[in-house]
């Protein structure tokens, strides 16, 4: 069980300016508004949990930063004095424009014992109109959850679409040597080992509905690919054929699964079920074929070939058998993921370093996401179709995942744990 | 006890015999048993004093018997484990060579045929040896196509390996695509020991 809601919402009063959308996230580039997230004012008498003060604004302030929607302003800049409230009438919105913010996030917060309350208002600093207004509830202890709950309704409050800040990302990570799966809230923190199986573990993939996890890990016979059911808790194993059982992707519709087998000694991808019953062979071919991923609407399945020679991208259609190759430009495509905007992600190379790359699934608008900081590999695309998360090794030599918008702008790393952090996959919020 | 001290001097003459078989011929061997089939009346005559001496020499014999058999015995360990440790020594060689190939390649490059037709030769003269072929990649490219390059290097040496006369069934492949690297430079010197297959004696 690893969400568990709590906070209740309030709305304040009603918003001046209710019906405008302030940010359309359709259109192709986007000027990020700047916005001022002052420290949490303290509402009650005797405060015992002074340090939530900052740290509740730096939580929605780097969600603000991680969405690519925003400029949060540097602390540092503010010139508000001690005595400004969080309503209309006691704020000076001069203190903010001067220093160029468009919006401003005033909040005040209460404890009582454990019990967590947060005010929140957000308002247009040029004309001093709340925009959106509310009060939540909830435990101290899960003030980060309480925190990216507010700022996907005030996300949702400026652009009709919910915001990112309540998924969470798995990834393999190394730390203890071996390889484990991890979960991670998407902006890398609340982190959880998912796995112990004391061996080579990879390629996590959560189901469309984020309740289910599979992945592949190593036993002494070879690969076997396991479910993770992350409700219940519980592992089974799915298919453990003599060979390779690796790589598997969803079929939208969750009941289906695509990988890579080598029953018929060169490895094929096959569809099973989710007991791990063969369904259908979907590749015939003497080469190579790996690294599924299916169309929004499960009917055509991109995948890694080497039949032209060099690793490529092909696109099969489930409908007619047809299959056409994708990538023409470099020696080594691989790592297709198809999003739910219809967009494909994958890792490529010409000079043996990686970059992402997105491209329109009939071969036209390629386009670059990364550009030459270090290598680029194992790219994921949020449920939603509007973030990718990669992961980097341009910080310090080791992998951390990074996510971007879709195009590629706003760059963060989010991860930053001993050694590296690898092939993210990005989950859906579990309702 | 007559047929005793009769057996005992048999055996007497047997071991005479099997020392002068070796310098000997055939009819010197007779005439040689005919010459010293003469005393035997004279040991059956001091039979009563004979007694207790012919009861030493017997063990004595017996003696000499055992060690003999030890001793054989020792020379036909030493035989074995010289046969041993030359299995051993070969079974060494054959773990240690590893076979390596090109970028994202599979094919078995020409001056490895003659390292796999050794270890074909290796697996006929032991046929309750089995290996374990392990398939390996270097760090380029994904963790999944890498796994099936592997596989497929795998796959590469054990078709010739049962096209060389193996057993199908004697060859288990698995591939650690890029997990296992035995160079970790992030440079081609690492790179091409990491493409490569192991070999494991399975026994």
């Amino acid at each position: 069980m690893w969400i568990l809601v709590l906070g209740v919402g309030v709305v304040l009063e009603a918003s001046d300016a209710e019906a405008k959308l302030y940010i359309d996230i359709t259109s192709p580039s986007m000027r990020r508004i700047s916005i001022a997230v002052p420290d949490f004012k303290y509402l009650g008498h005797k405060n015992e949990h002074p340090e939530l003060g900052s740290k509740l604004a730096g939580i929605i302030s780097n969600d603000f930063d991680l969405c690519g929607y925003f400029r949060p302003l540097d602390k540092g800049s503010f010139i508000e004095g001690a005595g400004a409230g969080i309503t209309r009438d006691s704020i000076n919105f001069k203190d903010w424009s001067v220093i160029g913010a468009e919006l401003l996030l005033k909040a005040g917060y209460e404890c009582i014992g454990q019990q967590l309350k947060v005010e929140a208002r957000l308002f247009e600093v040029f004309s001093g109109n709340q925009v959106y207004g509310k009060r939540i509830l909830g435990l101290v202890e899960q003030s980060r959850y309480l925190m990216h709950r507010l700022a996907n309704d005030i996300l949702f409050a400026l652009t009709r679409h919910p915001g990112p800040f309540l998924t969470k990302i798995a990834f393999v990570g190394t730390s203890t040597g071996q390889k484990e799966i991890y979960l991670a809230d998407y902006d890398g923190h609340n982190l959880k080992q998912i796995t112990s199986h004391h061996t080579i573990t990879l390629s996590p993939r959560f189901s469309p509905s984020g309740d289910r996890m599979i992945y592949t890990s190593f036993r002494d016979s070879g690969t076997v690919l396991f479910m993770n059911d992350m409700i219940k808790g519980e592992t089974r194993k799915i298919s453990d054929r003599e060979g390779l059982n690796i790589a598997a992707a969803w079929r939208p519709n969750g009941k289906e699964l695509a990988l890579t087998l080598t029953i018929s000694g060169n490895p094929d991808i096959y569809l099973i079920d989710t007991t791990g019953k063969i369904v259908k062979r979907l590749t015939k071919n003497w080469g190579i074929d790996v690294s599924p991923t299916f169309s929004p609407d499960g009917e055509k399945m991109a995948f890694v070939s080497n039949r032209s020679g060099s690793p490529q991208i092909y696109i099969l259609d489930l409908r007619d058998e047809r299959v056409e190759r994708l990538t023409f430009e470099g020696s080594y495509n691989t790592s297709p993921v198809w999003s739910k905007l219809d967009r494909i992600a994958f890792a490529g190379s010409s000079d043996g370093r990686f970059e992402i790359y997105t491209i329109s699934p009939d071969g036209r608008d390629l386009r670059r996401i990364t550009q030459g900081q270090g290598n680029n590999e194992d790219p994921c695309w949020s449920p939603d179709g509007r973030y990718l998360a990669f992961s980097s090794n341009r910080t310090d030599g080791n992998y951390h995942i990074f996510i971007s918008n879709a195009n590629g702008e706003n760059q963060r790393q989010v991860t930053d744990f001993a050694r590296d952090q690898l092939s993210p996959s990005w989950a859906q919020q579990v309702k | 006890m007559k047929r005793n001290l009769v057996v005992a001097t048999l055996v007497v003459f047997a071991f005479s015999s099997i020392f002068l078989l070796s310098s000997c011929a055939k009819k010197q061997v007779i005439t040689e048993e005919k010459e010293m089939e003469a005393p035997a009346p004279e040991v059956a005559k001091e039979e009563k004093a004979a007694v207790p001496a012919a009861k030493e020499e017997k063990m004595e014999e017996a003696k000499i018997e055992r060690l003999k058999e030890l001793e054989e015995a020792k020379k036909q360990e030493a035989a074995i484990d010289e046969e041993k440790a030359w299995m051993e020594r070969r079974a060494a060689k054959f773990e240690a060579e590893a076979m390596y190939f090109d970028f994202d390649k599979s094919f078995i490059r020409l001056e490895y045929r003659p390292v796999l037709q050794e270890k074909a030769a290796f697996l006929k003269d032991y046929p309750d040896m089995r290996v374990r072929i392990e398939g390996n990649c270097d760090e380029r490219g994904t963790n999944e196509y890498n796994l099936a390059l592997g596989e497929r290097r795998g796959s590469s040496a054990k078709n010739f390996l049962i096209s060389l006369g193996i057993a199908a069934d004697r060859i288990e492949t698995i591939s650690y695509g890029e997990e296992r690297p035995r160079g970790l430079g992030r440079n081609e010197a690492s790179w091409s020991q990491n493409r490569r297959d192991d070999f494991v004696l399975v026994r």
